[in-house]
């Protein structure tokens, strides 16, 4: 009998969605990104926030990584064998954050987290949906996030984390990549999977919508990551131009 | 008596279904383990298992196999690692993998290299002497987070000297092939 993983659904405000992953008592887990404490700036006390935060991110990473060697023992074993690296990739991530958060004076458990990546991805039934959610759209938007991250450590005075967290972004890229080019093959092989796809997409924005999630601040894409991770110089500015569009709506109406 | 090709072969493909299962196994325990430095030391370790598990998959194809090919074990082995994959303690769980099956691995592959001749299979001898360093670099990573978190749950040392018994009675796990799949 092949390992399965034991895990239900919960509804969040109506949407149904993969229940948690275990975490022990000491965590505080809630279900919408507003209640996940950010108090904004780059104080010490906002710093350890942001790096809680990602403590629990990287682990969700693995847990959805792992997720996938499970559900789909029938895939090419060239990309398990992506997946299995991402897997200990991940948890060098998580133990990086996790020293930086100790250095700054936290302890897992601190804040209140939520785990929205693994609820979203966790209910996608194929391989190809899960790539194009996780790596091709929320790693590849923490390549974004990261370099502006990094700037705003260094400027805070804490250049170590801002060198862990180019370290990781070094590993996203790869995660990206190979995302982009597995999708290639697993499109071009299978073209329902397309259809998997768009109605992943269509189904993050239905949670996204429900949960309040981040949507796109105003954070440049950075070219020079995408572009290593795979992405074309077409897909590029689509992100690019997407963001604009979205931060203009957003900027239009807090101006009504 | 040297040892076969086909003998080699099967052997070889054995053991890759045995590590992809165990893979398959800490992958399946990251995502309902509670404690984080758990589900790290796994994440890890999944990937040391699927890089065991690709060696000997190409070794299967220098066999006259398959690449990647896997054959599954006997019917006690099988049962034994599904039961160790449905275990839900973390205190089982930790010792399953690290008290139980990695030295239960270990201990197979030397039983293998006594058998087998060295220079004739030396491209498995290699593969097997370097699994030896990464077992044995998991097991003291495993070690390692037990100092660091004293407080995390240990299972009775029976428990795990039983699955030991267990696992050290079925002897050869390599199926014997149908006449078909002998011919195929």
């Amino acid at each position: 009998m092949p390992a399965t993983v034991a895990i239900g659904t919960k509804a969040v405000r109506g949407v149904e969605v993969r229940d948690d992953p275990a975490r022990e008592p000491c965590f505080d887990i809630v279900h919408l990104h507003e209640d996940v404490p950010d108090s904004g700036g780059m104080d010490r006390e906002h710093r350890r926030q942001r790096l809680h935060r990602d403590y629990n991110q990287e682990v969700q990473t693995i847990e959805i990584a792992a997720l996938c060697l499970v559900d789909f023992p029938d895939a090419a074993w060239d990309l398990r064998m992506e997946l299995a690296r991402q897997c200990w990739d991940e948890a060098r991530h998580a133990a990086l954050i996790h020293q930086r958060l100790a250095a700054s004076g936290g302890r897992k458990g601190q804040y209140a987290i939520a785990n929205l990546d693994w609820s979203v991805v966790a209910m996608l039934d194929s391989m190809a949906a899960r790539l194009a959610i996780q790596n091709r759209t929320f790693e590849a938007g923490s390549l974004d996030i990261e370099q502006v991250a990094m700037r705003l450590f260094r400027e805070a005075g804490d250049p170590e984390t801002a060198e862990v967290l180019d370290a990781i972004a070094a590993d996203e890229i790869h995660h990206v990549r190979f995302a982009n080019e597995w999708l290639t093959r697993l499109t071009t092989e299978e073209p329902r999977a397309v259809l998997k796809i768009a109605t992943a997409i269509a189904w993050l924005k239905r949670v996204v919508a429900a949960t309040g999630g981040d949507g796109l601040h105003e954070i440049p894409t950075d070219h020079e990551a995408r572009k290593l991770a795979g992405f074309s110089e077409g897909e590029i500015g689509e992100v690019a131009r997407l963001a604009q569009t979205v931060n203009g709506a957003i900027a239009r109406g807090q101006d009504r | 008596m040297i040892l076969s090709v086909k003998e080699r072969g099967q052997f070889v493909a054995t053991i890759r279904w045995v590590h992809v299962a165990l893979m398959e196994t800490l992958a399946a325990w990251v995502p309902t383990t509670p404690e984080m430095e758990v589900k790290l030391l796994f994440g890890e370790h999944v990937w040391d298992l699927a890089q065991h598990a690709d060696a000997l998959g190409k070794r299967t194809f220098e066999l006259r196999m398959p690449l990647q090919h896997s054959l599954r074990p006997v019917d006690a082995y099988a049962t034994l690692l599904d039961e160790i994959a449905a275990v839900r303690p973390t205190a089982q769980r930790l010792a399953a993998i690290y008290d139980v099956m990695l030295p239960a691995v270990d201990h197979r592959y030397r039983r293998y290299l006594d058998e087998t001749d060295s220079l004739i299979d030396a491209p498995t001898v290699r593969i097997l002497t370097r699994h030896f360093h990464d077992m044995e670099r998991m097991r003291a990573a495993y070690a390692r987070l037990r100092d660091e978190l004293p407080e995390l749950p240990r299972e009775e040392p029976a428990w795990g000297a039983a699955l030991r018994a267990r696992e050290a009675a079925i002897g050869n796990p390599v199926a014997q092939p149908s006449p078909a799949s002998a011919e195929a």
